[in-house]
């Protein structure tokens, strides 16, 4: 070892020694550096794979995942319900206006054929159900 | 790959030394934690993926370009405070231009007022590395306080063996003279 690297080593145990007596504020501010700079670490590794679900080691027993698929279509079903309900709804809507709209079109008829209303009957709708009306509180 | 623990770890055991580095080159506290900061997150968002073995001259490297960096947009700064100043300079007539000199003014006599003899020694020590040469100071702390060979001190700073080998040689016989002067013997 030569002079030059025998004052150099003395010179870093100085230089130890004072870098060993930081104040704690900055000692606490290198920490919080440190603490933000592993929050951003850098990872790449193997893209995450998604495992298997766990399966029971018992021959036969149906595994969790089957059990999942036997009761799935209940938990699908649970957006499919309201829809499906929606277009009973709209079905049974039609059928019973389409019957409002015969049964009138039928006293109408009715009202035309003993003359007991003009033909312009059939273009005035407040006529029809007064017709109509009238048929249901005879019956 | 690096775990969080040998990150840490490794951070934890060359951010002091980072921080004093940084103080010797920019003279401010302030600043050399930011450098610090800075390079800690540079060495964890792109390199933090890195073998743990590789870590070490990445973040000699690293630390020794955030301060080059620091340099250089100081000067950018300093160029234009220079040119405003000298736009307003005629605006403030009871400006003492010796104001601005005194945070660069001789700090040997802080050292003084410490009552342990060793920690004035440090102080002293520190004092005289922070003034070398901004080369010198590199090559030197490289290779004796980062224990860096010379080729490995030639890489941080990107340049050649010889060059840093000389700049060692000068900031040893800088140093020893300037401690010599003020009494020091190690």
């Amino acid at each position: 070892m030569n002079n030059q690297d025998e004052f150099g080593i003395r010179i870093r145990q100085a230089l130890n020694d004072g870098a060993e007596r930081l104040d704690y504020r900055t000692v606490l501010r290198l920490e919080q550096a440190r603490t933000a700079a592993l929050a951003r670490q850098r990872r790449t590794g193997p893209a995450t794979v998604r495992l298997p679900a766990l399966r029971l080691a018992t021959a036969g027993a149906p595994s969790i995942d089957e059990d999942r698929g036997a009761w799935g279509w209940l938990r699908g079903a649970g957006w499919v319900t309201p829809l499906l309900a929606l277009a009973i709804g709209f079905v049974a809507i039609s059928h019973w206006q389409e019957e409002l709209e015969i049964e009138r079109l039928a006293a109408l008829d009715f009202a035309v054929l003993l003359d007991d209303g003009p033909l312009e009957a059939y273009a005035d709708q407040g006529f029809g159900v007064l017709l109509q009306a009238e048929r249901r509180s005879e019956r | 790959m690096a775990t969080r623990e040998e990150l840490s770890e490794f951070l934890a055991g060359v951010e002091r030394r980072a921080f004093k580095q940084a103080v010797f080159a920019v003279r401010d506290e302030s600043h050399a934690l930011d450098i610090v900061q800075d390079a800690m997150m540079k060495i964890a968002e792109n390199y933090g993926d890195r073998p743990a073995a590789e870590l070490p001259p990445l973040f000699t490297r690293i630390l020794q370009n955030t301060i080059h960096d620091f340099f250089r947009r100081s000067k950018v700064r300093s160029t234009w405070v220079t040119l405003f100043s000298s736009l307003t300079s005629e605006d403030d007539p009871d400006a003492d231009p010796l104001e601005t000199l005194e945070a660069s003014g001789d700090t040997r006599t802080e050292s003084t007022e410490t009552s342990y003899q060793r920690e004035q020694i440090v102080a002293i020590i520190e004092e005289e590395v922070a003034r070398l040469p901004a080369r010198q100071r590199e090559a030197f702390l490289l290779r004796y306080w980062e224990d860096l060979d010379t080729a490995e001190a030639a890489a941080a700073m990107g340049c050649s063996e010889g060059s840093v080998k000389t700049h060692c040689s000068r900031a040893t016989h800088a140093l020893a003279k300037a401690l010599r002067e003020r009494g020091v013997t190690l």
